[in-house]
Formats: C-alpha cells, structure tokens, sequence
C-alpha cells in the first residue's frame, strides 16, 4: 500500500511539473498553484493511465481536491 | 430507404486567433502547456456581429455553387446552440436566406453529439418517405459565450459551419446509431443565462461553464460504451472500421479515447490543430479533410462519435460511397 501511495504522488508530482517533495498526503489545491484546472486534468489522465483505464466511472475524482481524498477514493475502489 | 452523404462543405470565420493572442490577454498562462495538451494551435472568431446562421448560409451557399438545387431540397435541420433568436427557428431564417422552397426546417439544440443525431433524424425524415433529401447543418459561435480570461474554454472552442447534403440512396451506408443522454451533467457544460431557468439563490453567469474535469470523466467512462455498441449493433469488430472519427474536444481526451480502446493511432482521424473545437460541426469539417486528404476512399467504414454538453452522445458507421 505505502508504494502504491509513493506512486499516486509521484504521478501528481509529474502531472503538475514540480518536484516530487512538493507533494505530501496534505497537499491540496490551495497549497498548489500548479494544481489549476489544467493540472487537475493532467492528474486524471495520469491516473487514468496508470490504473488503465479503470478511473472511468469513478465520477468523485473529477472534484477532488486533496492528494488525501484521491488517495482514499483509490482506496475505495481497490486501485490501491 | 437509406441515406447517403452526397457532400459537405464548412464555412470559417477569417479572423484566426493563435495562442500569442491568449498570451496577450493573459501573460500569466503557460501557453506551451496549453497547446500540448489541448493540441490546438489556432481557433476562428466569429465576427461582433455575424451569427451562426451567417456562417450556416455560407457553407450552405458553397453546397449549392457545387451543384446542389436548392429547390430540391425537402429539409434543413440546423444544428445550433447559438441561434439568432429563441425564436423563431433558426432554421426558418436559413430556409428564407438560401432560397430553398416551403421545406421541412427545424432546429436541433445539441452541440457535440449534433451531427450524429442530425444524421438520425436525417435518415428518418427519408426512410419515413416525408423526404429524399436535404440539409443538415452544424453552426456555432461558442466564442461569444466565453469570457477571455476562462483558461478551461478559451483555447479550446472555435467557431465554424458545415453543411452536409443527405440523400436517399439505394443502398445501406449509414446506421448502427448509438444515440443517448445523461441530464444529470447538465450543469457541467452550460450557459446559465441563456434560458428561462431563472436560480433566485445564485448569480448566473452569462458565459460559458465547462468543469473539464468532470466532462474528461464522462467521456472517458461513456465514448468507450458507445463504440463497442455500436460494432455490437452493426456485427463489427475494431478492425473492420477504417476509419474513426471522434468530436474533436480536445488532444487529451482524443489520445485517452484512442488508449482506452487500443485503437491503432493511424486509423483515427485528427484535425483540430488550426481549427479548435468547433462544437457539432467538428465532425463533418473532419470527414471533409479526411476525403480532401485521400484518408477516405470509397467503400471505406467509417466510425463517427460525438459526445459532449447535455451529457448527450451519438455515434454510428458511415460506408463511404
């Protein structure tokens, strides 16, 4: 579990185009400016990627806004 | 009775706006962002005072300088969620501007599913024998909704019209329709001042709203749906289509499509790097580039989706002739 949360974060971190210690279980997108409507959609598509295909139908994620609620959102639906 | 395409033509407004322009008005955004994931490079403005029936009559005018009898024509569906007036129909207004006769007119308020449900309707009108042929024409001005600092809409939609000239025909060449809805993504994609919905709660905005987020999901969870019903419907299989031909949203949601289904990258048609997101008219300007462009041949299966505001989608098979 704790890789695939390493994981989960290095994907935001990339997504976002900043270093992967900017990025914590606390983050939010108040504590990111990068984490703009842009990034948010790059961070889905990532995650999309990553779990192939399966976010589709997960409708939550569109309007995350906490590294902690996609993590628990992932959780929920056994992608981690 | 079946239908056929016998052709399409589109009008674009002239004035381009690059993404130098979105620079301008908004030095904070980081444009090459932008482009790579939107995928788009240029968009067409409509003019202060040119409406989405202008550029419908345009490209309707081209239709008939390549030979088409206006007179002949038994239908115009106008698909539009820009129309000169609630009412009347816009569609009137284009019969009256082209000359056609006392035909059937009508508008359809969809945007990116529009053609593909303009074709369903298209086909009905002929197959019920109330027609044999007609017009079916995609017009927007989603530019005039959207406010220049909206960094969701802005480098995304364009204005344009195609018109597309349906006919009966003696064989099958368009079918397997798809078509459906989901209301309850309503409020993802909209213009809340625009109707007789009036919210005492809130301020409406004037403008365009899209959560891309949430659209980027929906797509995602529904286009893949609608592809393997139709190759269902129609006894396919992926590699018996030729061609796919998607609502062209955007490079993101065209490359997650394509990676959902594992469609091979050279059988699915791109074209919105110097036209944008032009609403229901995106996928005939795409069929008119992709015969234009020796990327369809005759005989060929061509897969059209179209998805997007409402939630609505349609999609289904073209064999070109």
């Amino acid at each position: 579990m704790e890789q695939s949360k390493n994981e989960v974060l290095e994907i935001i971190a990339k997504s976002l185009e900043v270093d992967k210690e900017r990025i914590t279980v606390e983050s939010t997108v108040d504590s990111l400016e990068e984490w703009d409507s842009l990034g948010h959609l790059s961070i889905l598509v990532s995650l999309d990627k990553k779990f192939q295909g399966r976010l589709a139908g997960i409708k939550e994620m569109a309007s995350v806004t906490s590294v902690n609620s996609i993590l628990k959102i992932l959780k929920n639906n056994n992608l981690i | 009775m079946y239908i056929c395409i016998k052709g399409i033509e589109y009008y674009l407004p002239a004035t381009k706006e690059t993404n130098v322009s979105l620079k301008d008005d908004n030095p904070d955004w980081r444009i090459n962002d932008i482009e790579k994931k939107t995928g788009i490079t240029s968009r067409r403005i409509s003019s202060k005072l040119q409406t989405a029936t202008d550029m419908a009559e345009s490209a309707c005018r081209k239709l008939i300088n390549n030979g088409l009898n206006i007179k002949d024509v038994d239908f115009i569906i106008l698909v539009t969620q820009s129309p000169d007036y609630v009412l009347p129909t816009s569609a009137c207004i284009l019969q009256d501007r082209i000359g056609a006769g006392s035909c059937i007119a009508f508008d359809i308020n969809l945007g990116c599913s529009g053609f593909v449900y303009g074709l369903a309707v298209s086909s009905s009108l002929i197959s019920s024998g109330l027609a044999r042929q007609g017009i079916l024409v995609c017009s927007d001005t989603y530019t005039k909704y959207i406010d220049k600092h909206d960094r969701t809409c802005r480098p995304l939609f364009s204005d344009a019209a195609a018109a597309t000239h349906i006919s009966v025909a003696s064989k099958d060449s368009i079918g397997s329709f798809e078509l459906g809805s989901d209301g309850s993504g309503f409020d993802q994609l909209i213009v809340q001042s625009s109707g007789s919905r009036v919210n005492s709660n809130k301020n409406q905005s004037s403008k365009l709203y899209m959560s891309g987020a949430d659209v980027f999901m929906f797509t995602m969870d529904m286009v893949p749906k609608v592809v393997n019903s139709v190759l269902l419907k129609s006894n396919k299989t992926i590699e018996d289509i030729d061609l796919f031909v998607f609502h062209q949203a955007s490079k993101l949601v065209i490359d997650s499509i394509v990676r959902h289904l594992e469609l091979p990258k050279e059988k699915v048609f791109v074209n919105l790097k110097n036209i944008g997101n032009t609403v229901s008219a995106t996928i005939p300007i795409a069929l008119s580039d992709a015969v234009r462009g020796d990327k369809i041949n005759t005989g060929d299966l061509i897969m059209l989706v179209g998805f997007g505001v409402g939630y609505s989608w349609g999609g289904c098979l073209i064999r070109w002739t």
